[in-house]
């Protein structure tokens, strides 16, 4: 198949790009599974979850400090029990992502729970299904 | 560990299971004075070199360089980074391990510690964590330690797993402060404790 990246015609209309007008909203939140899961198998499951997680150590551009702010606290349910525990710092990158193994035992939700420091509890679920 | 040319090579050598880098065992404890004296030479040149007129008598600045040599340290050892300091467990750490684990011995293996050993970014250093013992229901990894000796917080995350978690890698991408070690710690359910450690050199300070 020739490609197109060369050949576009005459009179196409410029590409605009539409920007981002804010970034993603804190505690937003994904889970992936893989594609296919078979009975018993231990997959892999990754979390994302968009949060600052600022140290304290860092100030704006004003030159005011920025407060530590920054999930300490992540369980992992599989239906309804839970089966992994994560303490966090600060020292984990803005926008923390995990993956961690989990086996496949039964059809059921993976809960993940990420607790920050001040208060905020983010969720998010996604049931697992043998294929 | 921290001869001149071959550190680098040497340490990452280390890192795939050997010993523990500036480790927990009394063999670290004899190369401090060993190592202390070096220093102790190089600042001393230092010293004599800011002492003299920066455009000196040649021959001065020859017998500065060949006394440089003699004690072990090219020239270029005085880079940031490259030297010995970071290849002491620093005493921070040390009393980290010995709150968290008291007595217990750590030994070295079974653990990968999957970190690039240099980190331009230190915003975001990627780091897989995996263990290659078989996990039985009656065997397998209570807690993976990430540890990081030079960072604000040293055991930046723990992950608790259970026997309904298997066997597989934990992903997750850390922030460093320097140029430091990285240090994985497994903690199995039967209380044994299996660990790694890497070197990596960091760019930008991700920390603040």
């Amino acid at each position: 198949m020739p490609s197109t990246h060369h050949h576009i015609p005459a009179g196409t209309p410029a590409l605009t790009f539409a920007m981002p007008v804010s970034p993603p909203a804190v505690g937003e939140a994904k889970i992936l599974l893989p594609l296919s899961v078979a009975r018993d198998a231990v997959i892999d499951v990754r979390a994302l979850l968009v949060h600052p997680m600022d140290t304290g150590f860092f100030r704006d551009a004003a030159g005011n400090p920025i407060p530590p702010y920054f999930v300490n606290a992540v369980t992992v349910s599989y239906g309804g029990q839970e089966v992994a525990r994560f303490e966090w710092t600060s020292g984990i990158s803005r926008d923390p992502f995990v993956r961690f193994p989990l086996r496949a035992s039964r059809e059921a939700p993976v809960q993940v729970t990420w607790k920050d420091n001040n208060g905020g509890v983010y969720q998010q679920s996604v049931d697992v299904k043998f294929a | 560990m921290s001869s001149d040319r071959t550190s680098r090579n040497a340490d990452r050598g280390a890192s795939r299971g050997g010993e523990i880098p500036g480790g927990t065992s009394e063999s670290g404890a004899t190369n401090v004075g060993r190592r202390g004296f070096l220093r102790a030479g190089v600042l001393a040149a230092a010293g004599l070199a800011f002492s003299r007129p920066l455009l000196g008598e040649p021959a001065n600045g020859a017998a500065l360089l060949a006394g440089a040599g003699t004690t072990g340290h090219a020239p270029r050892d005085a880079m940031p980074g490259t030297s010995g300091p970071d290849d002491e467990m620093i005493d921070a750490v040390r009393q980290l391990l010995k709150a968290k684990f008291g007595d217990r011995h750590i030994q070295a293996g079974h653990v990968q510690l999957d970190i690039p050993t240099d980190a331009p970014d230190g915003r975001a250093v990627p780091a897989i964590i995996d263990i290659d013992l078989p996990v039985t229901a009656g065997s397998y990894v209570a807690a993976y330690y990430l540890m990081v000796d030079h960072n604000p917080d040293i055991c930046l995350a723990t992950y608790h797993l259970t026997a309904a978690s298997g066997e597989g890698p934990i992903e997750t991408r850390i922030k460093m402060r320097r140029t430091s070690y990285v240090r994985a710690i497994a903690e199995m359910n039967t209380g044994e404790l299996w660990s790694a450690a890497t070197k990596v050199f960091v760019g930008l300070n991700g920390c603040g």
